[in-house]
């Protein structure tokens, strides 16, 4: 019985559509995960539109408890605690995806340069080595000390720390692809180096990699509000949580407000971002999560 | 395996000197010249000049390397632009409060999380399991500073057990001592635990999964005797990597967690030399703080030989 | 639904040697994509000092057959749903798991295929296979290090007392293999079920261990069993052997009359498919090797009739509706097929 293209298209988006539910019940914490961080991209996005200016002084309500009128309550210089928190969600989320952007591709460059050419492979790691020794956010500070406070700058500090570990993961995948009978093979034939490298080495990095820059984002997330939170972060005109958290921790024991929003919504980014990140691993390889280690 | 062991040593080296390197050229790094920036936003020339020839900026960078490197091996970590002291004292000063810290959270960590990432892995997919996950994802999640603040809300504020800040050195009589150190080390020990249980967790889980436990089930072996038999001794490689690698966020914790808790440690001299651009004290910090990383690591991967026989060679 | 009648014939008759009686087995696996039947009905008994081979091919449910005697399997997907298994008088399926305990590495031993992983790496080899002795026989420590010293001597590895303070990875496949044997007849077992323990070997290692296996049999008056899809393996070691396809077992006779007359067209293909070396000199000809067409049932799908049909070339209608029962159709000879007499008879073609 001959099924007209009608017919098999449909059957075909059913399939999908199928396997796409069969995904979302057997993994509820990753739906959760995507449509939290939705959520909180939308914000982002349509700050504006949802608050008010967050740089807003008004000095007459200043340490005034949430309220009708501002329902975060409003901060030591009368800034609506609310406006700030959700305008926050904009620093936050920008500079955990740079970081892990960036991240990723330096360290992708570094890694397959370093698996594939032995000499630069030696040099390379002990650099890496050496660089990871230093705690991150020791790291991060003293690169804000050298380079002065601006949300640039922050990404750089926090995204130099991170390459390291990217670089060790892409240098593993390189090392176990190259051994491959089909890498092999592939040379034999005559196959030049850019084509191994795109063809073969690359599509096998694009899952450990994605799965570390699940981590990467979120730890970015709390360095830079770690950073802020000890002063050598964002400018502290800027509405980071970090920056709030900071500023708020003096007036902490009378007005716990100014810090709890901020945190609360650290903690939900970070965590949300997290659980994607485990649910990828799962989904993507098994095998993988044991290279995470 | 003292040829093994000699060679871990001798790997520690390349490592500290691309350290040293790096701290080194902290300073040279930025952009400007590097004794108007120390000097500050507010110097005169005068004062830069006078900056320069005291901390011999004028000098080839060659030599300059060299005579730091020579101070650094006699334990001279340099001076302290803002108080003139001698940065090795100061963090010598420092020292008790952020060691008793590390040691009380890494203590707390061990103890709960391997027995935890064991029961998960031996219990896999039940509640148990389950939940454990969740803390641990927690654990590692939310801040440390948020999780520093909600339990001092709750522990310090509210209920008052324990004091709200500050640290009471051990001389000062052990119980005091330790209340003033339990909020910031379970603080900071939540990040660590939820690290190294998952990594048991994973690590006995894929033991559980070998061969040779299907070999020692033959044998009659109770489930206990596997466990710790023949299971955890294979899963201990992972485990203890992790708890030296994780001794990198432990540093970075307790720089934070002494801002929180405003315990007098090296996590408070390091934010306060930041701000102040003290540049020779962030050096000397820098420097003890990865020495201490590389040496736990060195530690972590001799004790290898004793859990895995094929390590030795 | 289909099931397959076990004629009242086919049931072993209470002789007092059988030492170890399956009957009607059946293990299923309770899978997210259905009930997987790994063994669905299999009977057989061994009989003290015997060595039974039991022959198919991966997939068709012998390692699970074996993993259910010692109940070995994680029950959560694994379940034994119905049958018995008695091991000299005791059915083991109700023993508790303390008893079971004392069975296992004590009375029942089993070996597995991979020598290189299914020994702890992190444990010496005195330390692996003493532990068993100091379990089941309450042996001190240097006691039960002195009679491992003696298993390792008594499966022909010498330096024994040397031996035993090295580790698996020091050894060769062929030697970890002595080791899992020597600790698996360490407290003097009364069966030995061996899980394709040559496969993973070289040929001439896997002379070696038959060899050993066969004499260390003759000392200890074990009975084998002896899991292989190498029917080589079988003509050198088999007394008796059963024949097993999809979950089931479809032929059981002694070795020699298997050989020569299969009565299953299963059996009939396996043995067709084994290359003779001699065959050019003594016919004057030689031929294709025989394949069995298609593949193995998958056994989460319920199967109709028979479940070698679809492959078979005896095939007749009958086949494909109605299952088999198994049937003594020559005297010590079993087969669970309607077609079995035009198999007899092409073997004698």
């Amino acid at each position: 019985m001959t099924a007209t293209t009608g017919d098999l298209d449909i059957g075909a988006s059913r399939g999908r559509l199928d396997k796409t539910l069969e995904f979302a019940r057997r993994n509820p914490t990753v739906v959760i995960g995507v449509t939290i961080l939705t959520i909180m991209a939308l914000i982002a996005i349509f700050a504006p539109y949802i608050a008010r200016d967050p740089l807003l002084l008004d000095p007459v309500v200043r340490l005034e408890p949430p309220s009708a009128a501002n329902w975060f309550g409003t901060d030591h210089l009368g800034r609506d605690v609310y406006a700030r928190t959700v305008f926050g969600t904009r620093i936050s989320l920008t500079v955990g995806l740079s970081v892990a952007l960036l991240s990723t591709s330096i360290g992708l460059v570094i890694g397959l340069i370093a698996g594939y050419v032995r000499i630069v492979d030696a040099l390379v790691m002990r650099i890496m080595d050496g660089l990871m020794a230093i705690p991150g956010i020791l790291f991060a500070i003293a690169l804000m000390a050298l380079f002065g406070s601006s949300v640039q700058n922050v990404i750089i500090a926090i995204t130099v720390p991170e390459v390291p570990r990217v670089v060790r993961l892409v240098r593993a995948v390189v090392l176990t692809i190259r051994e491959m009978p089909y890498v092999e093979a592939a040379v034999s034939v005559g196959t030049r180096l850019p084509k191994i490298l795109i063809r073969h080495i690359l599509p096998n990095t694009f899952a450990p990699l994605m799965v570390q820059a699940t981590y990467v984002c979120a730890s970015a997330v709390i360095v830079e509000a770690l950073l802020s939170f000890l002063g050598a972060g964002t400018p502290p005109e800027v509405p980071s949580w970090g920056n709030m958290m900071a500023e708020g921790r003096v007036y902490f024991q009378i007005k716990p407000w100014l810090l709890f929003f901020p945190g609360l919504m650290l903690a939900i980014m970070v965590l949300t971002v997290n659980v994607l990140g485990d649910g990828l691993r799962d989904t993507l390889d098994p095998r993988i999560a044991r290279r995470m280690k | 395996m003292y040829g093994y062991i000699i060679r871990r040593v001798l790997a520690t080296i390349p490592v500290m000197v691309v350290v040293g390197i790096f701290v080194f050229l902290l300073l040279h790094l930025t952009p400007g010249d590097p004794a108007a920036v120390i000097a500050g936003d507010y110097a005169s020339p005068a004062d830069i000049a006078r900056i320069r020839a005291k901390l011999g900026l004028d000098l080839p960078i060659y030599i300059q390397f060299g005579k730091w490197v020579w101070a650094l091996s006699q334990g001279d970590l340099g001076i302290s632009i803002f108080s003139n002291l001698p940065v090795a004292q100061l963090i010598g000063q420092r020292l008790e409060p952020t060691l008793m810290l590390s040691l009380a959270t890494i203590i707390i960590a061990i103890a709960i999380a391997v027995p935890l990432g064991v029961i998960a892995a031996w219990r896999a997919g039940t509640v148990v399991d389950r939940f454990t996950m969740l803390f641990a994802v927690l654990g590692f999640s939310v801040p440390i500073f948020v999780i520093g603040y909600a339990l001092m809300y709750v522990f310090a504020i509210k209920l008052g057990w324990f004091p709200v800040q500050g640290y009471v050195p051990l001389a000062k009589g052990f119980w005091p001592f330790l209340q003033s150190i339990t909020l910031p080390s379970v603080a900071l020990a939540m990040l660590y635990t939820a690290l190294i249980a998952r990594i048991t967790r994973a690590s006995v889980l894929e033991v559980l999964t070998e061969d040779y436990i299907r070999t020692a089930r033959a044998k009659g072996l109770t489930s206990t005797a596997v466990l710790m038999r023949h299971a955890l001794k294979n899963a201990a490689v992972p485990i203890i990597t992790i708890i030296g690698i994780g001794i990198a966020l432990l540093i970075g914790g307790v720089v934070v967690t002494e801002s929180v808790f405003n315990i007098p440690g090296l996590g408070r001299l390091t934010v306060d030399s930041i701000l102040r651009r003290d540049y020779p004290i962030i050096q000397g910090i820098i420097l003890v703080f990865a020495g201490v990383y590389v040496i736990v690591n060195l530690l972590v991967d001799i004790s290898y030989t004793f859990f895995d026989p094929r390590i030795r060679y | 639904m289909n099931e397959v009648a076990v004629a009242p014939a086919a049931r072993e008759t209470e002789a007092a040697d059988r030492i170890l009686r399956i009957d009607d087995l059946r293990t299923y696996f309770h899978t997210r994509d259905g009930i997987v039947r790994a063994v669905d009905g299999v009977s057989f008994s061994v009989g003290r000092g015997e060595t039974l081979c039991v022959v198919g091919e991966s997939g068709c449910g012998k390692s699970v057959t074996a993993m259910s005697i010692l109940r070995l399997l994680p029950q959560p997907p694994a379940r034994i749903e119905t049958g018995s298994i008695v091991f000299e008088d005791r059915d083991l399926l109700t023993l508790t798991e303390a008893e079971m305990r004392r069975v296992r590495g004590n009375e029942i031993s089993m070996i597995f295929q991979e020598p290189m992983t299914s020994l702890n790496p992190v444990l010496t080899i005195g330390q692996q296979i003493a532990e068993a002795i100091i379990l089941h026989q309450g042996l001190s420590r240097a006691e039960a290090e002195r009679h491992a010293a003696d298993m390792l001597h008594r499966v022909q590895i010498s330096d024994a007392p040397q031996r035993l303070g090295e580790y698996p990875h020091q050894l060769s496949g062929g030697m970890r293999q002595r080791v899992m044997i020597a600790m698996a007849l360490s407290c003097n077992p009364k069966v030995l079920i061996a899980d394709e323990p040559t496969t993973a070997l070289d040929v001439t290692i896997q002379a070696q261990i038959l060899n050993l296996m066969r004499d260390l049999k003759t000392d200890f008056g074990t009975a084998i069993i002896l899991i292989t899809h190498d029917l080589g393996v079988v003509a050198e070691m088999a007394e008796r052997v059963v024949v097993m396809y999809a979950g089931r077992k479809v032929e059981e006779a002694a070795v020699r009359e298997l050989f020569a007359r299969p009565l299953h067209p299963y059996t009939h293909g396996l043995m067709g498919s084994v290359p003779r070396l001699n065959e050019a000199a003594e016919t004057g000809e030689r031929h294709r090797l025989r394949e069995i067409e298609g593949s193995v049932p998958s056994l989460n799908q319920l199967i109709i009739g028979c479940a070698f049909a679809p492959r078979c070339a005896f095939a007749s209608d009958r086949c494909r509706v109605e299952a088999p029962a198994l049937a003594e159709e020559r005297p010590g000879h079993w087969t669970a097929c309607w077609e079995w007499r035009a198999v007899e008879e092409r073997g004698h073609a």
